[in-house]
């Protein structure tokens, strides 16, 4: 429901291909280079500096015999335990030995034997993983089990036994430190494993005869690249820290040979006479680690991270900001207009991506406009993406993080909700206006009873006591239709049914008496027949509470059903509103229309098509959307003039608005929206009933 | 509860009894017989078969490991080669050593880094990213190289702390916390960065969770949000995140024992495994591993013990 607010991973690559280039082959390199430099192992400073690091290392330490200014075992007797001189650059040890020359001369064994782990631990993990993965539940048990027994050893005892075995071998050690960790990994990839495994291409391939190897490697395999890259990356950083632990107690290489951690060993033994010996060979290995810690980090990065409900701190503090500007730019709301308690009156309001964010400034909702009476229900009405949802978010403040009010007013009891900080609206929340939201089972807390929730939020919003709120919760629950309320009230929420826990929710959003509930698509992660019953209930409640109701839906039932008023949403904007029986009886929007002659259900059995007509195409997403008819290139009936913009009008005789330049043709012509292809024929090109000149004078107006 | 808590103790006695087998396996696979270990260099032949005769190192396998599992379930871990004392003994006067080390890093790591994962994903901004940078530097660097560094500052540049020794708790309650205070600090720092990751990340994906909503939707205190509803969704997998960084320090111990010279199991393990002292060896792995394993199970229940869903079934 809520749009994509971060450019998905695919818009990168497009972007990369439309780049405009002299010759298609510079413009596919061009355009390869693009992408490669928007991966995300470049678009992080620390990952590249890390990737710089690692490589200047590796080819400085196999060259190191060529250009070391010193041999490792030299020993310059008068510059002992020197810091940093012309000769040594980095000092020298006890023995007079150059740091420099040993940190690197050390580097390509440490940097190796730790690549070996890598390769035994993500080899062996991945491989457990797949096998885990495609050989079917009693395998994966197996192996599970295995990997739960390995993990829970205490790694570094066993290790250290390992060497009494096999002596200090370092290439060995590595090897079983590998072993060692795979069931870490294995435990991370599994389940990447698995969801790749279920996959409808994955079945396909299974059909079509692949062997289950065949399967793992053309199929799995391929898509796990990205998080064993990581693991491999973070293992590395390990396997290294550990090596340089084990030298650092005496299981290193043999004694004269140079190692790090058998070098900070050395240093700590001088720390009272020479304590910048620690400094080099501590920072390298440190910076070595970070670098493939970073490299990890940066391909691990999810790429879209949803949205925080509560947003951090920081951004709190920007959006206060925010609301503060729109708080000054829209003079306060005129006492008159909005007197009447209890009538909502939404003006020209507009949601966008905040500029700081991946979207920057992307629109969402523009220049929406709604009343609603009090004790009257209001339908939202359009498909996904068309900003319904926003609109409904935005009543109580409840944006997600990176989605802000840029413009208008939302008019509720003589305040504008939108130049209200989150500090004021916590009075209007749950009190004056509540949400009840479309999925049930995740809107109540998991951890924690129904009665817990519902009677702390009684005494928070009411301000009652314990055993009173606990008498209400229970009253509250019968209300909505709860036999056993007693039973219900000491249960989880995943003890209940999806039916029951949007009672619960109901409840939980009536507890405060609200005069404005926001309903959000409440029925339609449920059961028909249980809609059924929800739908009832809202309409009881509605009679015998007076509040009224913005209910955001797509299904044309339940607006005929419940709505008074309804506005239709198209891309962001209301393309019409009115009545319930004029907008569903009287379509003047081709959506509308189109709505309507999609619908199942408003099709009445004796004259049900014999096809059901469908809206070509989708909403175009925010950043798409044109400067005319944001349906245009849907519409049966669009011709040249939709390509202005279009103003919301009054058409006809009612008092609804429609946002169609060709509204009144169509009311007069009777067309039908149809469920076959659209001859050419029959798109009209009606010659423009308003100029464009006209239509900005208009919209100035 | 009770068939998952049955299984939980099956696993842990499974993986105790693997542990024992390598153990023994990787004793026997050691360079020299306990004969030419417990004399020593310039022994006889003849004197070295004489005492692995005598201790049955030429029986079969099977037959040596069933015997040195019959007397370790009684207690009896054996003698070691080098000293003759006895490993049970040994390792009961190590283990309060390292189990104080290692459950005082696990304690400070958790405080510690459950403090800085909460403030990082809740404050959010440049606090954040401070934070971040610091915990990944902490990551980076070696206990051993963060050990010296702290003998450095607080025992050689100002003695605020004694620089090496354990003073056990009877002796000194006051002594015995001042001995452990490098140790643990050296342990926590990479301990604390790893649950400060571990915190953040959940707690941001519990402020991810549609509930959240709700409960702003009704109002509720920041403060609440923050640390009673999205802190509680949270703590499932921060405990998990503890219970691994158990295992981690206390095999990790063994370093900070050295380090700090400190007279614990890792102690016992390193100088075992450099003298071949097959009977010590064998001994402090299957202890630590059953420390471990055990520590494990109680952390893994709680786990489960906090998931509603888990605790109902």
């Amino acid at each position: 429901m809520i749009p994509t607010v971060a450019p998905a991973p695919a818009d990168a690559d497009q972007a990369g291909r439309t780049t405009p280039g002299a010759t298609p082959a510079r413009g596919a390199g061009k355009a390869a280079i693009t992408r490669l430099s928007r991966h995300r192992l470049f678009a992080s400073p620390g990952a590249l500096a890390g990737l710089l690091w690692l490589a200047v290392l590796v080819i400085a330490s196999l060259t190191a015999p060529l250009w070391l200014p010193f041999k490792t075992e030299d020993q310059d007797f008068t510059a002992v335990l020197s810091g940093p001189t012309a000769a040594h650059w980095l000092g020298t040890d006890e023995l007079g030995r150059d740091i420099l020359s040993r940190i690197f001369a050390a580097a390509a064994g440490t940097l190796g034997t730790s690549m070996l782990t890598v390769v035994v631990g993500v080899g062996l993990g991945t491989i457990l993983a797949i096998a885990a993965a495609g050989a079917g539940e009693r395998a994966e048990g197996v192996i599970s089990r295995a990997t739960e027994i390995m993990m829970s050893l205490p790694g570094t005892v066993i290790i250290l036994a390992v060497i009494g075995a096999v002596g200090t071998n370092i290439p060995v050690v590595m090897a079983i430190l590998g072993i060692l960790m795979s069931a870490g990994i294995y435990r991370v990839i599994l389940g990447q494993a698995k969801s790749l495994q279920s996959q409808l291409y994955v079945d396909a391939a299974k059909v079509d005869g692949v062997s289950a190897l065949g399967i793992s490697l053309r199929h799995v395999l391929p898509g796990l690249a990205n998080t064993i890259v990581v693991q491999a990356a973070l293992i590395f950083a390990v396997g290294m820290l550990i090596q340089a632990g084990l030298a650092f107690i005496g299981f290193g290489p043999p004694i004269p040979q140079p190692s790090w951690g058998g070098m900070i060993q050395g240093a700590s033994q001088h720390v009272y006479d020479a304590p910048w010996m620690m400094v080099p060979t501590g920072a390298v290995l440190a910076l070595t680690v970070l670098s493939a810690n970073a490299i990890g980090n940066a391909l691990g990065k999810a790429p879209n991270a949803a949205a925080a409900h509560l947003p951090s701190a920081a951004a709190r503090r920007q959006r206060a900001k925010a609301v503060a500007a729109i708080a000054a730019a829209v003079p306060a709301p005129a006492t008159k207009d909005s007197a009447a308690k209890g009538t909502l009156s939404v003006r020209n309001l507009s949601v966008g991506v905040d500029n700081a964010g991946a979207g920057n400034g992307v629109r969402l909702v523009t220049d929406v406009s709604f009343d609603v009476e009090q004790g009257t229900v209001l339908g939202l009405v359009g498909e996904s993406g068309c900003g319904k949802t926003m609109t409904a978010l935005s009543l109580l403040g409840l944006l997600p993080s990176g989605v802000s009010v840029t413009g208008g007013q939302i008019l509720w009891g003589g305040r504008n909700l939108a130049a209200t900080t989150d500090k004021e609206m916590e009075g209007i929340r749950g009190r004056d206006i509540a949400l009840i939201s479309q999925e049930p089972m995740r809107a109540l807390d998991p951890m924690f009873t129904v009665g817990y929730q519902l009677t702390a939020t009684i005494r928070r919003l009411r301000g009652m006591g314990k055993a009173a709120a606990g008498k209400e919760a229970r009253s509250l629950l019968e209300k909505v239709g709860i036999v056993d309320a007693a039973r219900i009230l000491k249960t989880y929420p995943h003890q209940i049914s999806g039916g029951m826990a949007q009672r619960v929710a109901i409840a939980l959003a009536l507890s405060g008496q609200p005069k404005l509930l926001v309903a959000d698509e409440p029925t339609t992660a449920l059961d028909v027949t249980v809609q059924a019953e929800i739908l009832s209930l809202l309409r009881t409640l509605v009679k015998d509470t007076g509040m009224s109701v913005v209910m955001v839906t797509h299904d044309l039932g339940v607006v005929a059903d419940l709505c008074d008023q309804v506005a239709v949403m198209y891309a962001g904007q209301v393309v019409e509103n009115g009545t319930t029986q004029a907008v569903l009886d009287n379509p003047r929007h081709p959506y509308t229309l189109a709505l309507l002659a999609a619908d199942p259900h408003a099709n009445q059995a004796e004259n049900m098509p014999e096809r059901l007509a469908t809206i070509s195409g989708q909403v175009p997403q925010p950043k798409d959307w044109p400067a005319g008819c944001r349906f245009a290139a849907r519409c049966q009936f669009a011709g040249s003039a939709c390509l202005e913009p279009v103003p919301l009008l009054r058409s006809g005789p009612g008092e609804g608005l429609v946002r169609c330049v060709k509204a009144d043709q169509l009311a007069v012509e009777g067309m039908d929206w149809l469920a076959t292809d659209v001859p050419a024929s029959r798109r009209l090109d009606i010659t423009p009933t308003l100029t464009a000149s006209e239509l900005v004078e208009k919209d100035l107006a | 509860m009770a068939l998952f808590i049955t299984k939980r103790l099956l696993m842990a006695l499974a993986t105790v009894l693997v542990v024992a087998v390598l153990a023994f396996l990787l004793v026997h696979a050691m360079p020299g017989s306990p004969g030419a270990v417990s004399l020593g260099a310039g022994a006889s032949q003849q004197a070295i078969d004489e005492v692995n005769q005598r201790m049955g190192w030429n029986d079969p396998l099977p037959v040596q490991f069933f015997t040195w599992l019959g007397s370790a379930v009684q207690g009896d871990l054996g003698v070691s080669l080098i000293d003759g004392r006895s490993v049970s003994a040994d390792l009961a006067s190590r283990l309060p050593v390292t189990a104080s080390l290692a459950a005082g890093a696990t304690v400070l790591s958790a405080v510690l880094g459950i403090a800085l994962g909460v403030t990082a994903a809740v404050r959010g901004g440049i606090l954040d990213q401070v934070i971040g940078g610091f915990v990944g530097l902490l990551v980076a660097l070696p206990a051993f190289w963060v050990g010296v560094l702290f003998v450095f500052l607080f025992a050689v540049q100002s003695s605020v702390f004694p620089a090496t020794g354990y003073v056990p708790f009877e002796v000194s309650p006051q002594d015995w916390a001042l001995s452990l205070a490098l140790p643990v600090i050296t342990l926590a720092v990479g301990g604390a960065a790893f649950i400060a990751r571990q915190t953040r990340a959940s707690m941001l994906e519990a402020l991810q969770q549609e509930h959240i909503r709700t409960l702003r939707a009704t109002a509720t205190p920041t403060w609440k949000i923050l640390y009673v509803h999205a802190l509680r969704y949270a703590s499932l997998p921060i405990v998990a995140g503890i219970a691994l960084q158990f295992i981690g320090l206390f095999g990790g111990s063994v370093i900070a024992e050295q380090l700090f010279a400190m007279p614990g199991l890792g102690q016992a393990v390193q100088t075992s495994v450099s003298t071949h002292d097959a009977p010590a060896v064998q001994g402090v792995v299957v202890i630590a591993t059953v420390v471990v394993v055990a520590v494990n199970l109680v952390l893994e229940l709680a786990t489960k013990f906090l998931d509603p869903k888990l605790r109902a079934s």
